[in-house]
Parts: structure tokens; C-alpha cells; sequence
């Protein structure tokens, strides 16, 4: 399977003051997949992505974007990337469907706000301001928001933290429909059975450096070569499973 | 370039809706400046003719002394406290400005003396160290009046007389005045206190951040505040205007498309302090100080609500030069004196440089976050 690498990252650094928090890492996004960087937190994967995302000057190496140079022309990234900050926000007392044609207008396009609302289950709440919506609610509208201008790699940074599993599992669902659209999906995340299920291939990040980067199944297979056993036994079920069957996989909110 | 233009009214067009979505926002913008407009036209309002706050302390029993009261009391000059009735109470009051004068007519006024066929008498008026103005001009206006009554009683000859004649065709009242600082004020709190306050807010919460991922430009953001700020602040001085012309009676001379185009120009110089302030700051604590260090002499120097022409000559010749200034002057020179913009050319001088000056501050220290 060859796939063509749709982002690049070679010998990244970054340092604050004096402490370098992204040490030189390399690696490479293949077109259409989902790439998790996983991570205890302040191992660097925020300031990384924000790198690529043309928030934060990069301090060394060099990061290639759909054949474009981030660091040369981060007005040309802006214009291909969709991002989904930790917390979204959004300014109040402005209805769903003016966000969304706000942020369209912000990449110089006219969209069917229906379509998109439709797209995350929000058509009822088009005309709600955003402050009234909840948690999962807002990561979905956040996540039309994203993708308002149709982009090339999408941008998650900690897409669940907070979420109820209901609306968890609503959002993995969404996600492999947007990579099923053909959009490349870059996602941190500190949840690891969140990155098995959704993600193709993972880095894992500590200390600015990544120690470890293939598919969640290699990774694990590569640690049971290495004689690895897990003392507790292996349940059939865990008790996410049980929260689901008892309250319905169906979305509330 | 299309494309860029129309984000940008986009963007303005919902900011402008959130904006009348917003009570507390409102409540400044319009509702304050009316409040104000109360306040001030209640103080200035029915002075068009001067009079003063007195006493007439009437001890005699006289035909004429009682005619004189009667007469005092229907002219306007004098707005007369009838309860006060002795000369101690008048003091009192005086001390404590609630009175301008007393007058006291003594017992022989108005009488006729031995071998005259005429009243005589005389009228004296008290008044305070404080009130050392308006006594004066109250003693004048007394003997003015009882010129004309001698002359009723005593045939003389007046070879020189003083006749007056007011010749600005369009009397200013005090509100005339006042009221280009009212909406200098208004634009000074639109235009600063609205963007320090939701700059540093829409960054706390990340949204400006989240506007930062796209291809929105600096200019665009500016941009489109400009215009939703210049079409709230002309409706709320729009509607403040109308009040002061139903209610206070205000005269307006100039034109009201020359005074919008003029007011609009006023805001955006202004916007472009809160602009670079609230671009600027990181977060609310950050930017008072400084928001207050730059607002205060605005507000106290630039004739908002202290007459310029009563502060010294070198004071009011550095205070020229504030940016407010030739916004309240040049409103001031359309309202009363139906100046227009072509007219205007050294306050659009002042503020063309101050736009130039600000902004370029504000683009250069803006940060999304």
C-alpha cells in the first residue's frame, strides 16, 4: 500500500525561554488516514500541532503541508487546514447558523449552513446562540466550523476531554466520517482506547521527542514480542461497556 | 479583493445584530446618552434668560412696595423664594447657595415724604461673598428699573441713552453648546470601552485564536469593527439627537448628512484607540490603566463636559491637539453655527493625523490572542 504523504515533518524544534519542548522530531502523515499523537500532557504535542497549524513561529526543521512550506506561506496552509482548538469557544449572543457564515466568509466562502448543521445533528439548534449549547454539542458545531471551507487535514486537539461517553462515542463517529470524506485527520489525545479504535497509525510523544510511531496493532504486538504480560486478566467487557448497554448508545444532549 | 470586501460585511452585519442583542450594550449606547441629555437639559434647559434665585423681604405697608413685589414676581428675571421672609433666613440660604440675593424693601419704601407728591425709597440687596456676581448685576438691574419708574414721577432730560441689540440671529442655549461634548462623550465610550472590554474577553476564551487558523486579515477584523461601530454609534446618536430636538428644543444648524459623515470619521479615530488598546491587551487587568491614563484628559480636557474656553490659554492650546477635540469642536461649529465640512479643514487636519498615527499603532500591536 502506498500511500502519498500529505504532511511532513522533519527535525521540528521549538523551545520556550530556555526549555526546549519539541526536540527535533520527524514524521510524516499519509493522505486520507487518521494520525493520532498521544501523549501524557506536556509531552509537546499541542505545540506541535500548533506549529503546523501556523500558530507558533517554528524555531528549527521544517514542516510541509500539501506541498506547501508552512513556515514560507502559512496564508496558503490557513487556507487548507481546518483546526478544532482543546476548548472551542465562540462569541456570544450569535446564532449557529451566523458562526457558520462567519467562519465561511472568514476563507471568502458562501455555504448551505443547513447542510453542515445537518452534518453534526444541529439543524434544530440553527438558530441558538452558542453559548447555550452543551459540551458535545459545541465540539460538534465546533467541528462543521472546521471544515466550513471543505479543508485537506483537519486539526483535533483533545476532541473528548470532558465528554460523557455517549457523546464520546457520537464524536468517534463523526471523525471517521470526515476521514471517510477523504479528509486527513490529526488528533491528540491522552485517551489510548480512543486512539486504538479510531486512529491508523499513532505517535506517542514524551519529553518532546517521539519514542514510538506505527499502527495501535503493531505497537501492541511489538510489546507482546517483547515478552510483555498484563497481570490483571483480560475482561471480556470493561464498564464503559456496561454504562452503554444500561443508558443506550443513543446521543443525549 | 470583492471576496475580501465581503467577508468583512459579513462580519459586520452579524457583529451589528449581536450588537442590539446585547441590553447592557444598548443601555450605554443609547439609553446613557439620553440619561445624560436629561441630566444636562434639566440643568441648562430653561436659562435662556438669566435670573436669578432671590428674596424680597417686603417690610413696608405701601401701595407701591406691593405693586413692586407683584411686578418682580411676574417678570422673569427673578425666580422669587417666598418663603423665606426674614432677612436672617435669606442669610441663611446664602451661605448655602441656595439663594442668589435678598431685597429688602424697608418700611418708608414707597411712601410719600413730607412736601413730596411722589413715593420715594430705597431698595437694598443683600448678598454674599460668593455671590458677589450676581449681586451686582441685580443692583444694575434695580436701578435700570427704578430709572424708568423715576422718570414716570420726575420729568428729566437724558441726553445720552444706551440702547442694546442683540444681533447673533440664532441664540445659543447652554445645551446648544453642551451637547456636541455629550456625543463626544458617547464616542469615547463606544469607541474605547467597547473593544477594551470584548478584546480581552473573546481572547480568554479563545475565540479571536480560532479566528487566527483562517485566512482572516488583520484589516478585515479592523475593518468590520469600524463599520458595525459606526452604525450603532450613529443610530445611538441618532436617536439622541432626536431626543434633544423634541425635548430640549436643541437647534441644529448645519446639515445632518455633513454632521453624520463627520460623526462617523469621529468614531472611527476614536475605535482606533480602542483598537490598538484592546488588540493589544492580553487580558482586562492589563489594558485599564492604560485605557484610563489615555481616556481621562480626553474626557476631562477635550470639552466634553468643562468648557475649553474657560481653561488658560496654554492649557487649551496643548488640549487642541488631544484627538476629542476637533471631533466636539468641529460638531459644535456644524451645530451652531452651520459650519460645514469644507470649513472644517484644520479639525480634519488633526484628526486625519491622529487616524494615521493610531493606526498604525493598532496594526502593530495587535495580537490574536
Amino acid at each position: 500500500m502506498t500511500q502519498q504523504n500529505i504532511v511532513v515533518v522533519d527535525q521540528l524544534r521549538k523551545s520556550y525561554d530556555d526549555k526546549e519542548v519539541v526536540k527535533g522530531i520527524s514524521f510524516s502523515v499519509k493522505k486520507g488516514e487518521i494520525f493520532g499523537i498521544l501523549g501524557p500532557n506536556g509531552a509537546g504535542k499541542t505545540t506541535t500541532l500548533e506549529m503546523i497549524e501556523t500558530l507558533r513561529p517554528i524555531d528549527g526543521g521544517t514542516v510541509t503541508l500539501d506541498g506547501i512550506d508552512v513556515a514560507k506561506d502559512p496564508w496558503a496552509i490557513k487556507r487548507v487546514i481546518g483546526v478544532q482548538p482543546q476548548t472551542p469557544a465562540f462569541q456570544d449572543k450569535t446564532r449557529l447558523k451566523e458562526l457558520l457564515e462567519m467562519f465561511a466568509a472568514a476563507y471568502g466562502e458562501k455555504i448551505s449552513v443547513n447542510e453542515f448543521l445537518a452534518d453534526v445533528d444541529l439543524v434544530d439548534k440553527a438558530n441558538s446562540y452558542a453559548e447555550t449549547l452543551s459540551g458535545g454539542q459545541r465540539q460538534r458545531f465546533s467541528i462543521a466550523a472546521a471544515l466550513v471551507h471543505n479543508p485537506k487535514v483537519f486539526f483535533l486537539d483533545e476532541p473528548t476531554t470532558g465528554l460523557d461517553p455517549q457523546a464520546r462515542r457520537h464524536l468517534w463517529e463523526l471523525i471517521q466520517a470526515i476521514r471517510d470524506r477523504g479528509i486527513t485527520v490529526i488528533m491528540t489525545t491522552h485517551y489510548l482506547e480512543e486512539a486504538e479504535m479510531l486512529c491508523d497509525r499513532v505517535a506517542i510523544m514524551d519529553a518532546g521527542q517521539i519514542i514510538a510511531l506505527d499502527t495501535p496493532k503493531n505497537l501492541i504486538k511489538q510489546l507482546l514480542d517483547r515478552g510483555f504480560t498484563k497481570k490483571q486478566h483480560v475482561e471480556q467487557a470493561n464498564l464503559e461497556d456496561v454504562f452503554i448497554d444500561l443508558t443506550g448508545k443513543g446521543l443525549r444532549d | 479583493m470583492k471576496t475580501k470586501l465581503r467577508t468583512v460585511l459579513v462580519f459586520a452585519k452579524i457583529n451589528t445584530l449581536r450588537f442590539f442583542r446585547d441590553p447592557l450594550a444598548l443601555f450605554f449606547t443609547i439609553a446613557f446618552p439620553i440619561l445624560f441629555l436629561f441630566v444636562s437639559g434639566g440643568l441648562f434647559g430653561n436659562n435662556s434668560n438669566v435670573s436669578f434665585k432671590v428674596a424680597i423681604i417686603n417690610q413696608s405697608n405701601s401701595q407701591f412696595a406691593q405693586q413692586f413685589v407683584d411686578n418682580a414676581k411676574s417678570n422673569n428675571v427673578f425666580k422669587i423664594d417666598n418663603t423665606v421672609t426674614t432677612l436672617d433666613a435669606a442669610n441663611d440660604k446664602m451661605v448655602h447657595s441656595q439663594l442668589d440675593a435678598a431685597i429688602v424693601l424697608p418700611q418708608d419704601f414707597g411712601q410719600k415724604q413730607a412736601g413730596k407728591n411722589y413715593p420715594s425709597g430705597q431698595a437694598k440687596v443683600y448678598y454674599t461673598q460668593n455671590n458677589q456676581q450676581a449681586g451686582t448685576a441685580l443692583g444694575a438691574i434695580l436701578d435700570a428699573q427704578f430709572k424708568q419708574i423715576n422718570s414716570k414721577f420726575v420729568q428729566t432730560d437724558m441726553p445720552f441713552t444706551v440702547s442694546t441689540e442683540q444681533v447673533n440671529q440664532h441664540a445659543l442655549t447652554s445645551l446648544d453648546y453642551t451637547f456636541s461634548g455629550l456625543l463626544g462623550f458617547s464616542i469615547l465610550g463606544l469607541g474605547i470601552f467597547g473593544p477594551i472590554n470584548l478584546f480581552p474577553e473573546l481572547k480568554k476564551q479563545g475565540v479571536l485564536r480560532r479566528l487566527s487558523t483562517t485566512p482572516l486579515r488583520v484589516w478585515q477584523f479592523f475593518l468590520s469593527n469600524v463599520i458595525t461601530q459606526a452604525i450603532v454609534g450613529l443610530f445611538g446618536m441618532a436617536v439622541t439627537f432626536g431626543f434633544a430636538i423634541a425635548v430640549f428644543h436643541l437647534h441644529v444648524i448645519g446639515n445632518f448628512l455633513e454632521i453624520g459623515v463627520y460623526l462617523a470619521f469621529g468614531i472611527i479615530l476614536i475605535l482606533g484607540i480602542g483598537l490598538a488598546l484592546g488588540g493589544w491587551a492580553k487580558n482586562e487587568r492589563q489594558v485599564a490603566p492604560l485605557a484610563n491614563l489615555v481616556t481621562f484628559p480626553m474626557m476631562f480636557l477635550s470639552g466634553t463636559f468643562f468648557p475649553r474656553f474657560l481653561m488658560p490659554d496654554w492649557l487649551q492650546s496643548i488640549t487642541n491637539y488631544l484627538p476629542l477635540t476637533p471631533v466636539i469642536d468641529g460638531v459644535r461649529l456644524m451645530i451652531t453655527e452651520g459650519k460645514h465640512l469644507v470649513d472644517l479643514g484644520p479639525q480634519l487636519g488633526i484628526m486625519a493625523i491622529w487616524v494615521i498615527v493610531i493606526y498604525a499603532i493598532a496594526f502593530r500591536v495587535f495580537r490574536w490572542e
